[in-house]
């Protein structure tokens, strides 16, 4: 880490996060055997190190505490390691989720699953569905010749943001405790993760509906739909293993698939 | 001892002690039983000086530094109070978002921050988008009320997040002052209904909003997150931008 940042003298000041400096880093290391990101909440153990003592945390009790308490639940510090991610690593989760055909974004992320995709991927969406659904909706009034005023309705964007964080939250949800329940060993993280980095293939594919052809529409949202569709499907095929399971694979493949068709009906009739 | 409710004499400079003394208390008149021909020896004592108006104090480091304790704020007049918070969020615009010298370094860029200013720039422009709408205006409103208040929470908790270094409520009022070149903006587009104007005059203050905010913003990550953090800047002021150019 820079010393440009970690100069700066905060700590005594309210809200801030202390800079973590080596040796923290090292004893972090050791003590953070138990932080495991198969847990969710995330005990306290990622701020073990860092200067952050409660009064009834001693640091000398840590090995008494079991793995998956809530104590750490309402202390950003003890997310962070869910935002471990640098900019070049974000790039690269991006880019291999446009490739359908890989079926190993599971190990890709296996050591470090981000959640910062998750948050950001559906916040744009959100904002682009929201925004070219109005763009697209004038220029599809414009081409038919029905009427050429431009008029913008908020509502999309309180319907681009139920459905899309709705999505994206619920149903990695719902599949994690499904696996649970039938026995197999599931991650919530790596789950919202990989669902995350699949919306990605829907920005690029707003862009492209803005062109006021019906048919056309149609055309991109089924590729899109099937790709992004078939990435989810793989990956989650690599991840779970038997037979009885394939329907839930098979169900999530046309949830996607709905999530699309939902998307063009609703934004971009 | 309870003093009389009258506006407080002003700080003198003393020479700085370790442990501030309070200044003696306004005594009462003392009686003047002399006669005509003798002129008092000694000046009048201080409280029947006409007490001059309170000096605005700025900083509130006033008791700190030597000259005796802070003035009672809580008995001047409303106005003092009012115009002293005016003055900081002014001074605070001036140091957010117009170029000066410490614009590199976010530990001085913004050390006496306040949440009115952010507070009323977020209301202005609510309330700019809210007459500019034609339809649903409740609903305009309260999509970029809570865009921007939300937004700027959520945006400082990323940076928190990743790792970065800032005080929670300094980024929150940094994000906030930052909004003036849209308020700005919005209301040259609320006043002249001109699409092509309204494009140039969003592009200009977005770029001057995002320019503010970059050197506080990038310099509290890590440098190989630097994008991870200003991307939702970014995209923040660029929602905002699009709505308003889009409502019409």
């Amino acid at each position: 880490m820079d010393d440009s940042y970690t100069g700066l003298p905060t700590s005594h000041l309210l809200g801030s996060v202390p800079a973590a400096t080596n040796d923290a880093n090292n004893t972090a290391k050791q003590e953070a055997s138990d932080a495991n990101m198969q847990t969710f909440p995330p005990n306290q153990a990622g701020d073990r190190g860092r200067g952050y003592h409660t009064l009834d945390n001693p640091p000398e009790t840590f090995e008494e505490q079991p793995a998956n308490n809530w104590r750490g639940v309402f202390s950003v510090s003890s997310y962070t390691q869910y935002f471990n991610v640098d900019t070049d690593v974000v790039i690269f989760r991006l880019i291999s989720s446009f490739n359908p055909y890989g079926g190993d974004f599971f190990s890709k992320i296996d050591a470090n699953p981000d959640l910062y995709g998750l948050i950001w991927i559906s916040t744009t969406l959100v904002f682009v569905l929201a925004a070219l659904g109005n763009l697209a909706t004038y220029l599809m009034q414009k081409h038919t010749g029905t009427s050429t005023s431009w008029s913008f309705d908020v509502g999309y964007m309180n319907v681009a943001a139920c459905a899309i964080y709705g999505y994206a939250i619920v149903v990695p949800l719902a599949y994690y405790f499904f696996l649970q329940y039938m026995g197999s060993n599931a991650s919530l993280i790596r789950f919202w993760c990989m669902w995350g980095y699949s919306l990605s293939i829907f920005i690029i594919s707003s862009f492209l509906l803005l062109i006021p052809v019906e048919a056309l529409r149609w055309l991109i949202i089924i590729l899109t739909g099937v790709a992004s569709a078939s990435f989810v499907a793989l990956n989650l095929k690599s991840c779970i293993e038997g037979n009885e399971l394939s329907v839930a694979i098979v169900a999530a493949f046309f949830l996607q698939i709905a999530l699309a068709v939902f998307i063009k009906v609703w934004f971009f009739a | 001892t309870v003093l009389p409710a009258r506006p407080p004499s002003p700080p003198r400079a003393q020479i700085p002690v370790s442990s501030s003394l309070p200044p003696p208390p306004p005594k009462p008149a003392p009686p003047k039983p002399q006669p005509h021909s003798f002129p008092p020896p000694l000046p009048p004592p201080s409280s029947s000086v006409p007490a001059p108006p309170p000096l605005p104090s700025s900083r509130p480091e006033i008791a700190a530094s030597g000259f005796g304790p802070a003035p009672n704020t809580l008995t001047e007049p409303v106005w003092d109070t009012v115009k002293r918070d005016l003055s900081r969020i002014v001074s605070n615009l001036k140091l957010v978002v117009f170029p000066n010298p410490y614009r590199e370094d976010p530990g001085k860029a913004l050390r006496d921050w306040d949440l009115w200013g952010p507070f009323f720039f977020i209301v202005f422009l609510g309330l700019t988008l809210s007459w500019s709408a034609s339809v649903k205006k409740s609903e305009v409103f309260a999509v970029a009320f809570g865009l921007l208040a939300a937004g700027a929470v959520i945006l400082t908790l990323n940076v928190l997040l990743l790792g970065g270094h800032i005080i929670f409520f300094q980024s929150l009022s940094l994000l906030g002052y930052c909004l003036f070149p849209l308020d700005v903006g919005a209301l040259i587009c609320m006043l002249k209904d001109n699409v092509i104007l309204k494009v140039v005059v969003v592009c200009v203050t977005l770029a001057w909003s995002s320019w503010a905010a970059y050197p506080f913003m990038s310099s509290a990550v890590n440098p190989r997150r630097k994008a991870l953090a200003l991307y939702p800047v970014f995209l923040m002021y660029v929602s905002v931008g699009f709505l308003i150019i889009a409502i019409d």
